[in-house]
């Protein structure tokens, strides 16, 4: 599979020459949860064959997680047929609802607020209409509480085990992140936002291949390709992974929805920039060994450099 | 989290929380507690006690309550738990558990659980056979300890 993702609309993540764990959220100008891209036709076909095939792995709920449920369809419908009037398309007379996916040539008529008339979960299903995981997060005892989501496209963690699951015990595995108080500093400012006021950040990470279903459950798998970087296959092999996530208060449940949308790009289509590359070399090289270990680059991490440098030296572009 | 019971003098009042054991185990310093006429209450746990009765009992409780929890050491981080989410920091309460210690390791691949009695850093996953190693990333929804692949 080649990801069409070009430079152009690429979500470059880096500011400065170093990078480390930070609250980089900023308010979003544009308030959309979710965002159509070239490789929306793939990108759906690879989710709802994911979420066929591996429902466990892939979409986890408990039960009082409905009215949230339902706000998300509410929204994220909203921004569709508001920012893509083209390609979907909403009518709605009182609780009746007909929405039209026109990309993939679909049309759902269901009862707002009535589990039974959709074919499966709202969140399950409006999550096979977007290219975003989507994550929904309940508010309560001054806590946030991961109580539902639909998670195709993980970098490295498990939907299933993370069920139920505290902010700050979600975030354990980081290196510092309890230390430097970044985990409590982050939920008290995630409890805060206010509907109406979405917030978005970047996270980014390097990975060998180019899968987007890099699931905890078959890392050993997919994470073998990491023995094969070399300097000479680099280019090719290693892609940078960014994730744009989105922070939308919901404001009947109180909950949080967190969508994640995954963009990849070659090492090779991000070195021929040559400010990216200049910089991207900056910050690995100077990336500590913690960050490096937990983002599971320590294995290549040489060949990645190597290879960087090779393309600065040569001043070619492509 | 585990250890002896230490008496925390000045408190307006104190909980003991416990299973029959737990409470046994905490004998001797609610003897203290009465002795010394100090506020005190018992929140026996029992077979049929759910973790929400628990909660309510300690969401009841106003400030300056100083809490000790003794139970097997299978549920006493689950009760840790519980009792930060109603308000209990960690200078206002005492956890100790008893017994054999089962610690609980989710498997990432196949979401098997297995008990391990021993502590070990790496062990095999009874369900589909990876070697796990053991991290102390914990869930108290599935009360285990997510193991992650061994060896690439
Ligand atoms: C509220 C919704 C959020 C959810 C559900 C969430 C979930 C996660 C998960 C599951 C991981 C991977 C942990 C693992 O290794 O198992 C992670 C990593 C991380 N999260 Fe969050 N997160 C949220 C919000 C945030 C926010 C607002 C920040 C802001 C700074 C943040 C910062 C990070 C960082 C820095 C990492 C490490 C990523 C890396 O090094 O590649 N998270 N998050
Ligand atoms: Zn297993």
């Amino acid at each position: 599979m080649k990801w069409t993702d070009n430079l152009e609309n690429f979500p470059y993540p880096f500011k400065g020459s170093t990078y480390r764990y930070s609250n980089n959220s900023i308010p979003m100008k544009l308030p959309l949860s979710v965002e159509v891209t070239l490789d929306y036709k793939e990108e759906m076909k690879l989710k709802r064959n994911l979420l066929t095939h591996h429902p466990e792995r892939c979409y986890q709920s408990l039960p009082h997680t409905f009215t949230g449920q339902w706000e998300i369809v509410e929204l994220v419908m909203e921004h569709l047929v508001a920012q893509y009037p083209e390609k979907f398309s909403l009518e709605t007379n009182e609780s009746q609802w007909i929405f039209h996916n026109k990309i993939l040539g679909e049309k759902h008529e269901f009862t707002f607020g009535v589990e039974k008339s959709l074919p499966c979960e709202p969140l399950a299903f409006i999550s096979r209409h977007v290219q975003e995981d989507l994550i929904l997060m309940m508010q309560r005892d001054g806590d946030l509480y991961l109580d539902a989501g639909q998670l195709c496209f993980p970098a490295n963690w498990s939907l299933a085990f993370n069920l139920g699951m505290k902010f700050k015990s979600i975030h354990h595995p980081i290196p510092g992140f309890k230390e430097e108080g970044l985990d409590d500093r982050i939920l008290q400012f995630l409890m805060r936002i206010e509907a109406g006021n979405p917030w978005e950040r970047k996270n980014w990470s390097l990975m060998a291949g180019d899968r987007l279903d890099t699931s905890l459950e078959t890392f050993d798998q997919w994470g073998l390709l990491r023995k094969q970087v070399t300097k000479e296959n680099a280019g090719e092999l290693v892609h940078i992974r960014v994730e744009v996530q989105k922070l939308f208060r919901l404001p009947r449940s109180n909950a949080i929805l967190f969508t994640i949308h995954t963009h990849l790009l070659s090492l090779e289509k991000l070195a021929s920039n040559p400010e990216w590359l200049k910089q991207f070399y900056e910050i690995l090289s100077e990336l500590p060994p913690h960050i490096t270990e937990y983002k599971g680059i320590a294995l290549y991490k040489e060949g990645v450099l190597d290879y960087l440098e090779a393309r600065l030296g040569s001043g070619k572009v492509l | 989290m585990s250890g002896e019971a230490v008496f925390v003098s000045g408190k307006r009042k104190y909980v003991f929380c416990g299973d029959q054991q737990g409470i046994k185990i905490l004998s001797s310093l609610i003897e203290r507690v009465k002795e010394e006429e100090l506020l005190l209450e018992i929140f026996l746990i029992e077979g049929g006690t759910e973790w929400s009765q628990l909660s309510k009992f300690l969401k009841d409780q106003k400030m300056g309550t100083y809490l000790y929890v003794v139970l097997p050491n299978e549920y006493i981080q689950k009760a840790e738990e519980v009792a930060e989410a109603t308000g209990f920091s960690d200078e206002e309460a005492q956890y100790i558990g008893y017994g054999e210690k089962v610690t609980r390791v989710y498997c990432c691949r196949c979401h098997g659980i297995k008990e391990m009695k021993n502590a070990e850093e790496e062990t095999l996953c009874e369900h589909c056979g990876l070697e796990l190693s053991v991290s102390d990333h914990y869930s108290v929804y599935h009360n285990a300890v997510l193991g992650y692949v061994a060896k690439l």
